[in-house]
Formats: structure tokens, sequence, C-alpha cells
């Protein structure tokens, strides 16, 4: 059957299409090009000029695993205290403790209403990765994918400080991408999340592995050079050393040469732009930030915003939770070594307003945003729910896009925030076409994922239609229609049909050889076997609703 | 790719999930853990559904199963003894009928969730103690009632990264009838052991908890223990490389146990201001942490303790405990569970279902809470899963609702 949508008017920056109106014809899931005259329409959707993008891709956001499964149980006070006519009370209704830590299914039933049709879970323990598929797999909707995490894995410093070839290193990253069914690889805390483990409290880039006595430069030197050898196209997804500490703007720019020029992706860069200016020592480094990222081609970055509010951070960085554990709100918190292979720190946080670094930590999110000249290099996440909650994004494009909105918000922070931040100064107001390039095209290209992220013949239809208003938050709450894989599944922000989604992976070819040293090392260390660490299609796709979609890039 | 007889088996008995059973060791029957040998011991083949104690086909009990659920005002789903997709179409069938759900182990798993959910807790996995602890303290148990292989997979071993194994320190505080010899090093070195009745716990982990964070403690003795010992045992914790603190819930079965755990885990707490410890909650069985976690994925919340007299049908699944029943009194009882159940009264419908890692395959949490392992049927049989069973049901109500 084709689906026709009539006088769409499209924006879609893979193909410089801002605005233009035209006809789109769907068939079996995929765009095509208009159909002879002769062939059957089957269904008609007259959008009469409004707004048509592809589906959103959330390319970081916390969506399965360990800590997240730790993060929904870390806040049932709030549970008790729910009442279902706050506004926030449609995220998840009783079924959670808290909006910021949805379940499975209202995780992909609110991001599909929002237009979102895909999201990857940024930091997949290797060792955990069968949860992660597990809690993404009952997440209907979306597609979904993620990044392993690789770095402090005792294997990979054990090779670095055997000095291993490159090519061992990358067999073994090849490796980690099949076993875990990811896409990309992630470097949380390089080394640091291990030096805790010996009793170090802080990890900087060029200080020797207490144990291992490599630097995180080398760490981010060789897994850089992994990727970008074995062929994904997802650059390093790199969390820096010194995550939230005051000054951490310096190991930030210098974490931007580790690479040695190769591509490499900063997430959450808000955390990571704290200068030490003014009587707090805590300041804004977002200019030296964007102007660094502006003139480092080969570095992408997204924002991680906070918006104010409750939520629980997770972070694989327990070295780092470790020390913020001193200002969870409320005061607990979850701190774990795991299996020699990395950790995870849950800790809850309450942003508030009138709290100094709080109102800072807004403005040098949206200060990033504005201050980035390329939106293909920056991308809009709060690093859910870590920001805030994935479901305030709709908010978070309406201050990008609303000056006189942002700066009435910003009229209302603490005082002492206001008068260190250039926010005010900064007069962009981004365009439609940048938001669908920072939220479509750019993290399709980022990922890899060739058929998504625009409406090109072939691509995959997945498709959201807008009616362009002034209230930008209004616009993207509520799409009016939401294509997935061809199929409406979201009329006027409800959802009208349940689909599941699939899971995308790259498998770049490697040298199996390297497993025999894998295997030895399991034998001799671990308490599992080799080939139970492994996942396999028929894994992922285990109760048939979900299945791999293995994407080959490259060369 | 994978060969049938180098399939290494992942066994499911305990919460320790070891997966190096190899499919020689199930025919022989050849096990180092009486409960992986009554495990693998048992027999599927001869069950049938029954309703009422008579034999019925799967479409009858299927049909007296529904019609049954669709009369309850107030059903509850308990025992909850299987894997990761046995939670799933649990959770399912409790959305379906508006039940409540539970797990034979919940009030073990809420001592600790009450902890984690109160003040959390630093914790460690498996791996991680095999290769660094140094030093192993045991409050309330000696592990091995609940994990057989705790000593032979985790710390007896060949070889560890960062620590030396044999020369780890092994020291028993408090508990009741303790097997300690598991704790003997293999040079035959003796574990320290620190004794005192369960019930006398509170106080001697108070105790702990206050010399490691240097609160002044006047007392000689405390229920029976000297302070001199435990203050040794507090230096000895904060001089350690890698303190691993080990508790079981569930043999912390006295009032308020949770508080004990809360004082263990805040001792943690205190050790990792300057050097390094870490929790770790043992025990385990009957997929309880894998039930609990996806409850959690999929509902957002935890798993809840029983109410029994506030329901008036219950939905029993007993995979791991053939032998476990809900408490008496409380009817009706459909049995979704092991093939060998054994009943002293009749339940009012049985369906026999595939128990996961014997009949047929599954996922299960280890009790550590990071790793999933796939279980495998060591036993392939014919029997139903029990998500095949739950959809029939379901597919039976939304028939009946229509």
């Amino acid at each position: 059957m084709i689906t026709l949508l009539k006088n769409a008017k499209v924006i879609d920056p893979a193909h410089h299409k801002d605005g233009v109106v035209q006809d789109i014809y769907i068939r079996d899931g995929r765009i095509i090009a208009k159909p002879a005259d002769s062939e059957k329409i089957g269904q008609v959707h007259d959008l009469n000029g409004k707004i048509v993008m592809a589906g959103a891709i959330d390319m970081h956001s916390h969506i399965g695993g360990g800590k997240v499964n730790i993060a929904r149980m870390l806040l049932p006070e709030y549970q008790a205290m729910r009442k279902l006519d706050e506004p926030e009370a449609h995220i998840c209704g009783a079924n959670c403790s808290h909006h910021a830590t949805p379940n499975t299914t209202d995780t992909g039933m609110r991001y599909i209403e929002m237009g979102y049709t895909a999201a990857f879970e940024p930091a997949i323990l290797a060792v955990n990765a069968r949860q992660a598929h597990m809690e993404m797999g009952d997440t209907p909707m979306i597609d979904k994918g993620g990044y392993a995490m690789l770095g402090n894995d005792d294997y990979l410093l054990r090779l670095l400080s055997q000095n291993a070839d490159q090519k061992t290193i990358n067999d073994y990253v090849a490796w980690t991408l099949h076993a875990t069914q990811t896409i990309g690889i992630k470097v949380v805390n390089p080394g640091g999340i291990s030096a805790f483990k010996f009793n170090e409290r802080r990890q900087d880039l060029d200080q020797q592995h207490s144990y291992y006595h490599i630097t995180p430069r080398r760490i981010l030197q060789a897994l850089s050079r992994a990727v970008n050898e074995i062929g994904i196209a997802k650059p390093l997804h790199v969390h820096c050393n010194n995550l939230g500490v005051a000054g951490n703007f310096q190991t930030t720019l210098d974490t931007m040469g580790a690479s040695d020029g190769l591509p490499m992706h900063l997430t959450h860069i808000q955390f990571h732009s704290y200068g030490t200016e003014g009587d707090k020592k805590f300041s804004s480094a977002a200019a030296n930030i964007a102007e660094a990222i502006n003139s480092n081609k080969h570095i992408t970055a997204d924002v991680g915003q906070i918006l104010f509010g409750q939520t629980v951070t997770a972070s694989g960085d327990n070295m780092m939770q470790h020390l913020n554990a001193k200002v969870a709100n409320p005061k607990k918190s979850v701190i774990m070594d795991i299996e020699c292979d990395a950790g995870c720190g849950v800790v809850p946080f309450k942003y508030r307003d009138e709290n100094y670094v709080n109102a800072l930590q807004w403005a040098i999110g949206l200060e990033v945003f504005l201050s980035v000249d390329d939106p293909w290099r920056v991308f809009l996440t709060t690093d859910h729910p870590n920001g805030a909650p994935f479901t305030s994004y709709p908010h978070l494009i309406r201050l990008l896009m609303d000056k006189t909105f942002r700066n009435d918000a910003f009229d209302k922070l603490n005082l002492d925030a206001q008068a260190m931040s250039n926010l005010k100064s900064l007069d962009r107001e981004y365009s439609l076409y940048e938001i669908a390039t920072m939220t479509r095209s750019a993290p399709a290209k980022l990922i890899g994922l060739q058929d998504r992220g625009h409406l090109g013949i072939g691509a995959a239809a997945d498709i959201t239609v807008y009616t362009d208003q002034a209230d930008k938050e209004a616009m993207f709450a509520k799409p009016d229609l939401v294509f997935k894989d061809g199929e409406l599944v979201v009329k006027e922000g409800k959802v009208v049909k349940v689909v599941w989604g699939a899971t995308h992976t790259a498998k770049p070819s490697f040298d199996v050889g390297v497993e025999k040293d894998i295997k030895q090392y399991f034998d001799r260390y671990h308490t599992m076997q080799m080939n139970n660490f492994k996942i396999s299609n028929d894994q992922i796709a285990e109760d048939g609703r979900n299945h791999v979609i293995n994407h080959t890039q490259g060369s | 790719m994978t060969n049938q007889q180098d399939i290494m088996h992942a066994c499911p008995a305990c919460g320790l999930l070891c997966d190096d059973i190899s499919g020689d060791a199930i025919a022989r029957q050849q096990f180092s853990c009486g409960k992986a040998a009554k495990f693998y011991a048992r027999v599927s083949a001869g069950a049938a559904p029954a309703v009422g104690g008579r034999a019925a086909s799967l479409t009858e009990a299927v049909k007296a199963a529904a019609a049954l659920l669709k009369q309850a005002s107030a059903p509850l789903v308990a025992g909850s003894s299987t894997d990761v997709h046995g939670a799933r179409a649990l959770v399912s069938l409790s959305h379906a009928t508006g039940a409540a759900m539970t797990h034979i182990n919940a009030s073990s798993t809420l001592r600790n969730m009450k902890v984690l959910q109160h003040r959390g807790w630093q914790t460690t996995t498996l791996t991680e103690v095999r290769n660094r602890a140094d030093v192993i303290l045991m409050i309330g148990t000696d592990v091995v009632s609940h994990n057989t292989r705790f000593f032979e997979r985790v710390v007896w071993v060949d070889e560890a990264m960062f620590t030396e194994p044999a020369a780890r320190k092994i020291i028993y505080l408090g508990g009741d009838k303790l097997n300690t010899k598991p704790g003997v090093a293999p040079d035959g070195r003796a574990p320290e052991v620190i004794a005192c009745a369960s019930e006398s716990l509170p106080e001697v982990v108070a105790t702990l908890r206050a010399l490691v964070m240097g609160k002044p403690v006047t007392a000689e003795t405390v229920a029976g223990v000297a302070v001199g010992s435990l203050k040794s045992l507090a230096d000895t914790l904060k001089t350690a490389k890698y303190a691993t603190l080990v508790w079981v819930s569930k043999d912390l079965h006295y009032a308020h146990a949770e508080l004990t755990i809360e004082n263990m885990t805040e001792t943690v707490v205190a050790l990792n201001q300057k050097s390094r410890a870490m929790g770790l909650s043992m025990g385990g069985s009957d997929g309880d942490t894998s039930v609990n976690y996806a409850h959690t994925w999929l509902n957002g919340v935890i798993i809840d303790a029983p109410e029994w007299e506030s329901h008036d049908a219950v939905v029993w699944v007993n995979s791991y405990s053939p032998n476990a029943m809900p408490p008496a009194g409380i009817a009706p009882v459909i049995v979704l569970g092991a093939p060998d159940s054994t009943f002293d009264t009749a339940p009012a419908v049985f369906i026999p279902v595939a128990t996961p890692g014997l009949d047929c395959n599954g996922q299960q949490f280890r009790v550590d809470g990071s790793v999933t392992l796939p279980l495998t049927a060591a036993k392939p049989s014919d029997l139903p899963t029990l998500s095949q069973v739950v959809a029939l049901i379901e597919a039976q109500l939304k028939g009946d609702l229509a």
C-alpha cells in the first residue's frame, strides 16, 4: 500500500530543503519516488503546508541498563506523593516513582509522542549489555541502540600497559561491538573509574594511572584510533575526566587534542565547561569551549543541558559521582564497582534556579548552544535523566528559538549567577532548519544511520508532522502526526498504534584470533564464561518483537 | 557455531548462577554443589494440566484459570519463581487482570530494597571481589548455605589480578549455625570468627560502624562481644586494600533487619572516605533479582510484599521451588509452575510450565545484579513456557470480555 503525504512543507537539512512544499510517498516503510499514475494510493494525508521533518533521533539518553533501573528505584518518597493532576503526571502516571525515571513503556510512548523515532543509550557497560538490551527491548515505539563503554576495563588497560599493538586493540574494540550489539564506543572518565578502585579520587588527563602507569590521554588515543581504523561511523564518545569540577574546562580543551585530530565526540559538555573565576570560584567557561569547538573541526559535542527540578543522575563515572554524592538531594546515592569492567554512580539531584551553581549550569548549557556556530556539530541533549528528563526537550527547543522567552527565564535566576553569564548578550535564535539539523540530520550522520534522519528517496519513513506555531514548546510537544517505518503511530500527540522498533548495530570485520586471548582472560580472572558475555541476534529478537539492523559503515 | 557438547549451562538453582555446568556433568550427575545436583535431577516428564485435581487438557485448564481470574475482584500474582521472560509475562498478566504482583522472596528482597531506597549503598560484584578483595567480612552468614560454590568460584581461586587469593583474610561476624569450613584457606589457615547470635547483630554492627567512624565507644563488651575484637576488626577493614562486607538478607530474619544492613552499608560508606571497601549482597534464589528488576523497568517501581488476606485469587508460579505453595487458606490457587510440583491440597488449576534452564532457554540475573546470563535448556522438553501459557490465558480473557 502506498501512503501519500500531500503538500508537506519539508525541512530536511540532509537535502538542504528548508520549507519546500512537496508530496511524500511511502511504501513498505520506505520513502519512494512519485509512483506511476496507474499505481493505487491507499492512504492520503493532505497536510496543507504543515511542517514535515524526519523523526528525531536522541543520540544520548540513558534509557536502559543497570544504573537506569537503579535510578528508577531511588525515589520512592515521590511515588507516595505523586498527584495525578500535576503537570508531569502524563509522563508516567502511577507507574513510576518520579517522572525523571519513567518505565520502559512510558519511555517509548513519550518519545514517539514528541516525534522522536530513535534513542541511543550512551553508556552500556559491556558486561551489563544484556540487561540494557532487555530494557530497550521492552521500550516500544522507537528504534534503539547503544555505545559500549571501554577504557576502564582491565582487559584494555592491561593491553595498553603491555604496549599491545594497535591492531590488537582494534580487534578487541570490534569484538566488543559484536559481543555487546552496540553501534559506538564510549569512554567515561578514561582510566578514572579503574583508578577509583585503587583508591584514587581524581584522574587528570596526563596523570599516570597509579597501577597501570598509562595516562587517560593514551587511552583516548588508542580508542579514537581504533574506532577510526575499524571504520565505524560514530566517533569515540568521550565523557571527559573531571566531570562537574570547577576549572575542568581546561581538561576539556586538552582532551580535544588527545585524538591527534581524529574525530571525537565530547558528551554532556555543559558539565565540563566550568571555570574558577568569581567570588564563588565557579564560573562559565562556555565561551572558551564554544570557541574551541568552532575551531576544532574534528570535535562534535552534545550539551547535556540542565533544567530546573528534581532528577536522578545516573553515570558510569563512579569516581566523580562518589564526590557528587555529598550534594545528593534527597541525600542518598548508589555507587558500584562492576566486574573489572566499569562502575556506576546514581545520585539524585534537585536543580534549583535560586542556587548559584545550578543557575549558572543552566546558563552555561545555553551559552554553549548559542555560541557553537555549526548545528551539525552540537547536539540537543539533556543527558536524560542527568540534566533533565528527555520530556523537557520541547521547553529546551523554545529556549533556543525564542530569545524573549529565554531572557525572561534568565531574569528569574540567582542574581549572582546572572552577573556571571553573558547569556543575555547572545541574540541568536535557532531556526527550525537548525533544530532539524541538530535533532535529525546530524545525529543520523554522526551515528552512521544512512537511511534515517532525512526524507530522501529510500529513507526509512520515520516522519514527524508539526503545525508551525509561535510557541515552539507547544509545537514540539505535540506533533500532529508521527509515522514509524511508514505506519501512522501518533495522531494529535497520542499513540494510535503500538510498534516495537529495532536495535541498530555496527559490526565491523575483525580478526577472530583476538578471541583466544580474551577467552584466556575470562578463564583466568572472570566469574562468567566468555561465550555468555556475547549477545546473539536471536537473543535480541528473543520474543519476536525486536530485531537487529546492522549498518555496514566505512570502507 | 556452538557445538552442542561445548555448551556450558548456567545453573539457576541459586543466585550465584555458576555458568560452568557441562552437559557431561549433568548426564553423569556430578556436581560440587547439592543445589545443582537437586536441580538437574528434576524430572518434567509425565506432568499434565489439572483442574480441581483431575487431569485436564491445556485448553480446559486455561479456560478454568481465565474464568477464576475473571471472577476475582482482587487477584494476586505470587511466587513468581521464574526468569526474566517469565517476569515479563507475569507483569503483563497482572496488567490484564488488575492483579497485584509479588515474589516468594519479597520479604528478604525488601530488606535490601529499604536500605537502597532510604540511603543508597556502595556495592561491588563477584569479579571485582575475585580479583581485588584482600579482606572478606561475612556478617550474619556463611554464604555457602545459600551459594555453595562462593569460595570455590570467587575466593580461593588460582589467580587474581590485584591480590594473592590464598592470602585473603576471611572473617565471620555473628550468625547462627555457620559452616565456616569453606573459609579455611588452601594452606589450612583458619578464618577469624567473632561469634554472636543473629539477634545481637543490630548492636554489634552498630558498634562496628561507630568504631570505623572513629566515634568513642566506652563499653567493654556489646552483646557479649569484646569491643576490643571489634576495634581490631575496624582497623583491619580500614587498612585493607579492598575490604568486602558480605551479607545475605535472608539470614537476617529478625524485625527491622534492614537497619542492620544499613549499618553495614554505612560502614562501607565511612570506609570509602579514606580507603576502599564495598558491600556485597549474596544469596538470591527463585529468580528474585530478575523479577524485581524486570518489575522495576516495566512498572517503574520495585516488587511489593504480599498482603494475602486482601486477595481473592492467586496465580502461583514455583518454577525453582516445586514444593512451595502459598499460605494455606487462600483460594482459589492457580499454579502455573513446576511440572514436579507437590501438593498437599490440589490447587483449583494446575498448568505445568517449562522451567528455564532445565526444560527451556531463558535469561536470569545473578545476585550481584550487574550480570545477566542466558539459561539453556539442559533437558529440553515439550512443556509450554510460562509466557506461552500466560498468553493463552490473556487471549481467553480477551475473548471472554469481547
